[in-house]
C-alpha cells in the first residue's frame, strides 16, 4: 500500500520554518538526535491537530514556541535520566556553518562552546534575538515570559559571551 | 541599537538543516487516523520518566505481593483440615467416653455424648421464635 504523504500545509510549514526551528532547537538541546526528535514531534503535533495553527497570528513564532516547550520537556526528561545534562550542553555540536578560514572556524567553535555554558533560558533568548532577530516583545511571547525578563536574560547572556570570547574576538576583529 | 559585538555574532551563519530529515519528518507527520503504538509508547515513557524511582518501587511492591501470594499456604485447605480434625477428635472423645463407661460397668446408663453442635445458621434462617424470645 502506498504510504500517505504529509498534508501540503505541513510540507509548506516545514519548508518555511524548519531551518529556523532546527537552529533554535539545536542551540537549546545541544544534541542532534534530540533536536530531530523535537522537530518531528512539532510537525507530528501539527499534522494531528491542524486547528492548533488557526489562532496563531505568527506561524514562525508559534512553531518556535511549540518547539521551545517540547525542548524544555525533553531537557527535564533527560535531566531525570542523565544528571550530566550540563556536561552535554558543553559538548557543543556543530552549531554554525563551517568556515574555510581557520581563525573564523575557531571563533565559531568557541562561540558554540560559550553558548553551551549559558543556562538554557539565556541561550534561548540570545538565539531568538541574534539569529531570529525577534524583538523582546516577540521573544517574551514565544517563551511565555515578561518582556523585561527577556531583556535582562539577554543582557546577562551577552555579557557572559563577551567576557568569554573577549580574547579571541579582539584577535579576529 | 546593536553593539559591534552583537553584529559580529549575528553575522555567523547557523548550520544548515540536514536534507534527509525532510522526508523522514514529513513521513512521520502524515495524517494519522488514530494514535500509533509508537506514539503511545513514547507518550507513556514521557509520562513515566519524571518519577522512575516511584514506578520502580510500585513495580517491586507488586512483585513482592505476587511472590507472597504464591508462596503462602492455601487458606481453604487449612480450614478444611481444621474442620476434619475437629470431627476426628470428637469421634475419639466419644470412643473414649464409651470405653470409660464400659470399664466402669455403666454401659446401660452411659449417655451418648451430645451431638456435634451444628454451625450457627445465617441470621435470616434462624427461627422466628428465637428472634422474638
Amino acid at each position: 500500500m502506498k504510504e500517505m504523504a504529509a498534508s501540503p500545509n505541513i510540507q509548506r510549514l516545514y519548508d518555511d520554518h524548519a531551518p529556523a526551528l532546527f537552529g533554535f532547537l539545536l542551540n537549546l538541546l545541544r544534541n542532534e538526535a534530540d533536536t530531530r526528535d523535537a522537530m518531528q514531534e512539532v510537525f507530528v503535533k501539527l499534522a494531528r491537530r491542524p486547528a492548533l495553527l488557526e489562532g496563531a497570528r505568527d506561524e514562525r513564532g508559534f512553531l518556535l514556541r511549540l518547539g521551545h516547550n517540547l525542548a524544555i520537556d525533553l531537557i527535564r526528561r533527560r535531566g531525570a535520566r542523565e544528571r550530566n545534562y550540563e556536561q552535554l550542553a558543553r559538548e557543543s555540536p556543530a552549531l554554525f556553518a563551517e568556515s574555510a578560514n581557520p581563525d573564523e572556524q575557531i571563533f565559531r567553535e568557541k562561540l558554540a562552546e560559550a553558548l553551551g555554558e549559558l543556562p538554557a533560558d539565556q541561550r534561548a533568548v540570545l538565539h531568538l534575538k541574534l539569529w531570529e532577530k525577534l524583538t523582546f516583545d516577540a521573544i517574551a511571547q514565544t517563551l511565555d515570559i515578561p518582556p523585561n525578563t527577556a531583556a535582562s536574560r539577554y543582557r546577562y547572556g551577552l555579557d557572559k559571551l563577551r567576557e568569554r570570547l573577549r580574547p579571541i574576538y579582539d584577535e579576529i576583529k | 541599537m546593536n553593539s559591534d559585538f552583537e553584529n559580529q555574532l549575528q553575522r555567523r551563519p547557523l548550520r544548515e538543516l540536514p536534507r534527509q530529515w525532510r522526508s523522514e519528518i514529513l513521513a512521520a507527520a502524515r495524517p494519522a487516523s488514530g494514535p500509533r503504538p509508537l506514539a503511545f509508547v513514547s507518550r507513556l515513557s514521557s509520562w513515566l520518566w519524571p518519577y522512575p524511582r516511584a514506578w520502580a518501587g510500585l513495580a517491586a511492591a507488586w512483585v513482592v505481593i505476587f511472590v507472597l501470594h504464591f508462596t503462602a499456604p492455601d487458606e481453604p485447605r487449612l480450614a478444611g483440615n481444621s474442620s476434619s480434625m475437629t470431627i476426628q477428635s470428637f469421634a475419639t472423645l466419644q470412643q473414649q467416653t464409651l470405653m470409660m463407661a464400659q470399664l466402669l460397668g455403666q454401659t446401660d446408663n452411659a449417655e451418648p455424648p451430645a451431638a456435634l453442635p451444628a454451625a450457627p445458621k445465617p441470621r435470616s434462617e434462624r427461627p422466628m421464635q428465637q428472634m422474638i424470645g
